[in-house]
């Protein structure tokens, strides 16, 4: 299991409640950044995937290396889980 | 019948209103059900940001909500939602088997509901600046556009719906339509009237490219009455109608009509015996959520009455 995993959402995408469910259906723990909610966190998101877009999903890995996810992307997701 | 290859009694491609109200039908029914759905739980419903038409909702609903509650309708009564792309469907020994990116699985019937997508202008810097200026979700990309100007395209029910829903964010829309009016329903186009503020409609223009600068959309260029015009904006939203999700069926046989629909008869069957199809993938369906709820529904009577069927009739499997 990663150390960390952030998902940046907003109040109305789809995709972000997908990412939480899947997350939540594999046992996995998240902090969530609600950009509708914390405007001033946008920059964060966009600085790190390079777009206008959520859901970003930043997992954290025991070794500190980090794997940004946009989109809800199982291919993506599910080794970043590992 | 194997342990970890069972054969279901029903099985969804796709988990949009259609599928899941099927579902709240089949499993009510003790038909074992399994959906199949490779993006958000609810379809499009659940990415469109209100709803005010669907009956039982006065005061209308969110879009999430709706598809959060009818996931759950369907759940209740035991239907099982499995995350996972259909690639391919073929009839085999009396089943219909279905290809996943899950493996393979087996149905005595499939119901097809597999709606569609955003269609795209396929003009220059689109693929480009994709997610980075140019989006086909307001309700997932929109909160990027606090304080931003933006380009709506599209004169439709669509994209008069998430032209008013951008206002939350942006200080000012143009809405480039390329027709003379808006296909938009009358209610949409008063909505669109009360924020006249914001929105600026532009008829006969049309969407010619997405120009950017230093990895950012920076405008778009048109044509009205011939003349070339530019709209300066920070972001692009695309909603110029749908294109059904039917590419997973090449070369399955099932009969699409001239605009890639899929084809059934008045008891929702295809051409492919046990395949059944509903809502907006459907030729000749309406394309809104009551209708789908209610063509699910229809499908799966039907579906249990063509399994009934099947339980009578001695099967020769070749
Ligand atoms: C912006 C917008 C606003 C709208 N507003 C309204 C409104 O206010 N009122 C109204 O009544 N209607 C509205 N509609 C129309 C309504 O959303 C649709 O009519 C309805 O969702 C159709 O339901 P469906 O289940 O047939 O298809 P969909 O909702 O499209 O669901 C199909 C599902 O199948 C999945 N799928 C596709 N291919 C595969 C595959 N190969 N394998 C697995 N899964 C697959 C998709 O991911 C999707 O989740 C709106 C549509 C849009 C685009």
């Amino acid at each position: 299991m990663p150390k960390n995993i952030t998902i940046f959402t907003s109040n109305t995408c789809g995709y972000c409640v997908m990412v939480k469910k899947y997350l939540s259906s594999k046992g996995a723990t998240y902090e969530e950044v609600n950009i509708d909610e914390h405007p001033e966190r946008q920059k964060d998101a966009y600085a790190l995937s390079g777009q206008l877009a959520v859901p970003v999903t930043v997992v954290t890995k025991q070794d500190d290396s980090q794997q940004v996810v946009v989109g809800y992307n199982l291919a993506q997701l599910a080794p970043a889980l590992t | 019948m194997s342990e970890n290859n069972p054969v279901h009694d029903v099985i969804t491609i796709g988990a949009g209103p259609t599928a899941l109200s099927a579902a709240i039908y089949t499993t009510r029914e003790d038909l074992d059900t399994v959906l199949l759905e490779k993006g958000v739980i609810g379809g499009l419903a659940s990415i469109t940001d209100w709803v005010d038409n669907y009956p039982g909702f006065p005061d209308g609903v969110a879009g999430l909500e709706l598809g959060e509650r009818l996931q759950k309708q369907a759940e209740r009564f035991g239907a099982k939602i499995e995350l996972a792309e259909v690639t391919g469907i073929h009839p085999k020994k009396g089943l219909v088997e279905v290809e996943t990116t899950d493996g393979i699985k087996r149905a005595k019937t499939v119901l097809i509901a597999t709606g569609s997508d955003y269609k795209r202008l396929g003009i220059t810097g689109e693929d480009e600046y994709y997610a980075r200026g140019v989006h086909f979700c307001a309700t997932c990309d929109g909160a990027f556009y606090r304080d931003k100007k933006l380009v709506v395209v599209g004169g439709g029910n669509s994209a008069a719906q998430e032209a008013v829903f951008l206002t939350r964010y942006a200080t000012h829309i143009d809405m480039l339509v390329r027709g003379p009016k808006m296909r938009a329903s009358e209610v949409l186009q008063n909505e669109v009237k009360k924020h006249a503020g914001k929105i600026t409609v532009h008829y006969n223009t049309s969407t010619d490219e997405i120009v950017g600068q230093e990895g950012k959309v920076v405008s778009v260029k048109s044509t009205h009455n011939n003349k070339s015009v530019n709209f300066p904006t920070d972001g692009v939203f695309v909603f110029i109608g749908l294109k059904p999700n039917t590419g997973f069926l090449a070369g399955s046989g099932i009969e699409l009509d001239e605009i890639g629909l899929i084809k059934t008869d008045t008891k929702l069957q295809t051409n492919l015996p046990g395949v059944f199809c509903a809502g907006d993938v459907r030729s000749g369906a309406t394309m809104q959520i009551a209708s789908a709820a209610g063509e699910g529904a229809t499908a799966a009577l039907l579906m249990r009455e063509y399994i009934d069927h099947l339980a009578r009739t001695p099967q020769v499997h070749t």
